[in-house]
């Protein structure tokens, strides 16, 4: 956890693309759940934070 | 040899065009490799991707070409986006992705794990149970209906063998409970090979030393199995999960092959829906919002497929 | 639990896991048989209850694929010559004549000829930007083979649209190079990936010793590298036929009359009365058999055609 923290930063690649792919994994659940409509209306804005994110993490050195 | 001027320039003249050609350097020939394809993409993907976006925000549609555009700025993501409707199909994903999912990884990876029992003609018998994967969705799909037919239908005769259940007392692409099933039923038998044949892969991947060591330290099979198998082959799978997620999610062809979104809604996954938008009812500009929300959501799962990749390639 | 070998299963293990994946192969290899078999029965015959397992073998569905037909009344057919051979024969036994050829041959030539072009253009360009990306320092490397990669993951519908227009623009919509080029655009990414893994393999030392040998670098990929990858070139020219043979979304919504490929055709056939099974079976088993034959043939390199190369075995 400690390593986590400081390699966010640090920017560090790893724990970035971590959170990162964790953003496009909760946009894809908002998307699908059943449960709330407000969840499924921000789906979308939370999976592309997600993927903008990944596509400049994934520059950050190793 | 003589050794004449005419001689000399004979003999250099071709030497220096391949020194000319030899200069087309390294670095030259990469890009001259390299730009064709990556014009071609940028033509056939790119390009319409962009397009894409800029209708997205406007009212146009295909069948009018002459009508006045107007933009409309980001209304056409806030009524997708806020219509029960489109959840409810993103929901008929989900089913379908959850449930084709589970059965595939349960029933591939013990496929994997018997057949890396290593007997006699496993290499045979994974080719045979391969060969589903290969073949065109659609008409696999379409031939499926057939098989779902309540009084002639194949599958439903073999319900009838097993369980009793006359074969005409229910129809499964009919059926409101049944029809979400039957699109799981043809998808699991269509790919379970897929995630069979990397979870193998995974399996033989994983050296035999290591085994031999849990025995000396006298671990229990059992416990071999869920600290020693599950986590080497885990990478794999995840792999076979993500591609077979990001497929299930842009699901078109053997769906619409099979229920064409039917009954009612119930089958109507989101890219089937997306071509009715698109392709019958024309709202250009609302499909291509909708195209691009989905293109984000498979692009963000794409990009942690490649890392997935990635990390099973170092092994 | 033998005492020679400890990762070696006991032959009861394996004659139990033997019998559970036959089990498996069975019961999956099912539908396939039926879709051969529904081809060879009569109309009657494939919608019989319970199915028929055992039943006279016809060529009706065959010729019923490769025909239009339609009704005749009986002083018609008493009025015909006598039939001159099993297709005439087949035909007017069902008091039907034959109207014209159907459409099913010139769809199946279409999936062939945009099956073909295709995979002869994405191996073509495809081998270039491989040995590129294999051999020298291309600047964003990583971004491109990325960018390649998703691009083969964009949902077929979200690009349709503007393929649509696009096409429609050029001309191109519903004709062999319009298809031909959408198809080279959707493999190719498959194909810098598998053949980049196959071309990585070539040890680099090959070619150094021809370049000393006073060979230019595109002689030596020529006559050295192109050799060394012939296996792979070929298998993953068969990965790209296969997908363009199967592919639907784009053919379904881009073509509709002279560039239609069979995959949104077969679904399409009907009889005089209803859906014609024996007819749309005949039709499947001719358009699944080639993609069969080269599973088997592949099946070596299945693994690396599914998972981009990544995974070698």
């Amino acid at each position: 956890m400690k390593g986590f923290l400081s390699g966010l930063l640090r920017l560090r690649r790893g724990p970035w693309e971590l959170l990162a792919s964790c953003l496009i994994g909760l946009g894809v659940f908002m998307l699908m759940q059943p449960f709330v409509l407000w969840a499924f209306t921000w789906s979308f804005l939370v999976t592309l934070t997600g993927t903008v994110m990944f596509i400049i993490t994934s520059h950050f050195p190793e | 040899m003589a050794d004449t001027p005419i001689d000399r320039l004979a003999r250099a003249t071709p030497s220096s065009l391949a020194r000319r050609v030899r200069g087309l350097s390294d670095r030259a020939i990469a890009w001259v490799f390299v730009t064709p394809t990556i014009l071609l993409l940028l033509a056939i993907n790119i390009f319409p991707l962009i397009w894409t976006v800029r209708l997205s925000f406007t009212n146009f549609a295909a069948n009018k070409p002459n009508a006045e555009v107007k933009w409309v700025g980001l209304r056409n993501y806030t009524r997708i986006l806020t219509d029960p409707d489109i959840w409810q199909t993103m929901q008929a994903t989900a089913h379908f992705l959850f449930w084709t999912l589970l059965f595939q990884v349960v029933i591939g990876f013990s496929l994997a794990w018997l057949i890396n029992r290593k007997f006699r003609g496993n290499d045979l018998l994974t080719t045979l149970i391969v060969l589903p994967m290969m073949l065109s969705p659609a008409v696999v799909g379409n031939f499926w209906t057939f098989l779902y037919e309540p009084q002639i239908g194949l599958f439903n005769y073999a319900v009838e063998f097993f369980t009793g259940i006359p074969a005409s007392s229910f129809s499964m692409l009919g059926s409101v409970t049944l029809a979400p099933w039957s699109i799981v039923i043809a998808d699991t038998w269509m790919w379970t090979p897929f995630v069979m044949l990397i979870c193998l892969a995974g399996l033989r991947s994983i050296p035999d030393y290591i085994y031999e060591a849990a025995e000396v330290d006298r671990a229990s099979k059992w416990r071999q199995f869920w600290t020693m198998t599950v986590p080497m082959v885990l990478p794999f799978l995840m792999l076979a999960v993500l591609f077979r997620g990001i497929e299930n999610f842009k699901m078109f062809d053997l769906v619409v092959q099979l229920t064409g979104g039917g009954p009612g809604s119930t089958t109507l996954l989101t890219s089937i829906e997306l071509k009715r938008e698109a392709f019958e009812k024309w709202r250009t500009g609302y499909s291509s919002a909708y195209a691009i929300i989905l293109f984000v959501t498979v692009f963000g799962l794409a990009s942690i497929y490649v890392k997935a990749l990635n990390k099973v390639k170092e092994r | 639990m033998s005492a020679w070998s400890v990762t070696e299963p006991s032959a009861r293990s394996k004659g139990i896991a033997a019998v559970l994946v036959i089990l498996y192969t069975v019961i999956t290899l099912l539908p396939l048989v039926w879709i051969i078999a529904t081809g060879f029965k009569t109309g009657p015959d494939s919608i019989s209850y319970p199915p028929k397992v055992i039943f006279q073998p016809s060529l009706e569905g065959y010729v019923n694929l490769f025909t239009d037909r339609t009704r005749a009344t009986p002083e018609q057919l008493a009025a015909m010559p006598p039939p001159e051979n099993f297709v005439d024969e087949i035909v007017q036994r069902r008091g039907e004549v034959i109207t014209q050829p159907s459409k099913f041959g010139a769809r199946f030539l279409n999936s062939v000829i945009i099956g073909f072009g295709s995979t002869f253009l994405s191996i073509f360009l495809g081998t270039l930007a491989a040995y590129a990306f294999s051999r020298f320092r291309v600047p964003l490397k990583d971004d491109l083979l990325f960018f390649i990669l998703s691009t083969r993951m964009m949902p077929p519908i979200a690009v349709a649209i503007p393929i649509f227009l696009m096409f429609r623009q050029l001309g191109l919509s519903d004709t062999h190079l319009g298809m031909i080029l959408l198809y080279t655009g959707v493999n190719i990414s498959l194909a810098v990936w598998l053949l980049k893994g196959f071309i990585d393999e070539i040890p680099r030392e090959y070619e150094e010793a021809a370049l000393i040998d006073g060979y230019t670098r595109l002689q030596a990929f020529r006559k050295v590298v192109l050799p060394q990858a012939a296996t792979g070139i070929a298998s993953t020219a068969i990965f790209c036929l296969i997908f363009a043979w199967n592919e639907y979304a784009f053919a379904f919504l881009l073509t509709s009359g002279t560039a239609q490929t069979a995959p949104p055709f077969i679904p399409t056939i009907f009889g005089v009365g209803g859906k014609d099974w024996p007819a749309v079976a005949a039709g499947a088993t001719l358009f699944l058999l080639p993609v069969m034959i080269f599973t088997i043939l592949l099946r070596k390199h299945l693994l690396r055609g599914i998972t981009f190369g990544a995974v070698r075995k």
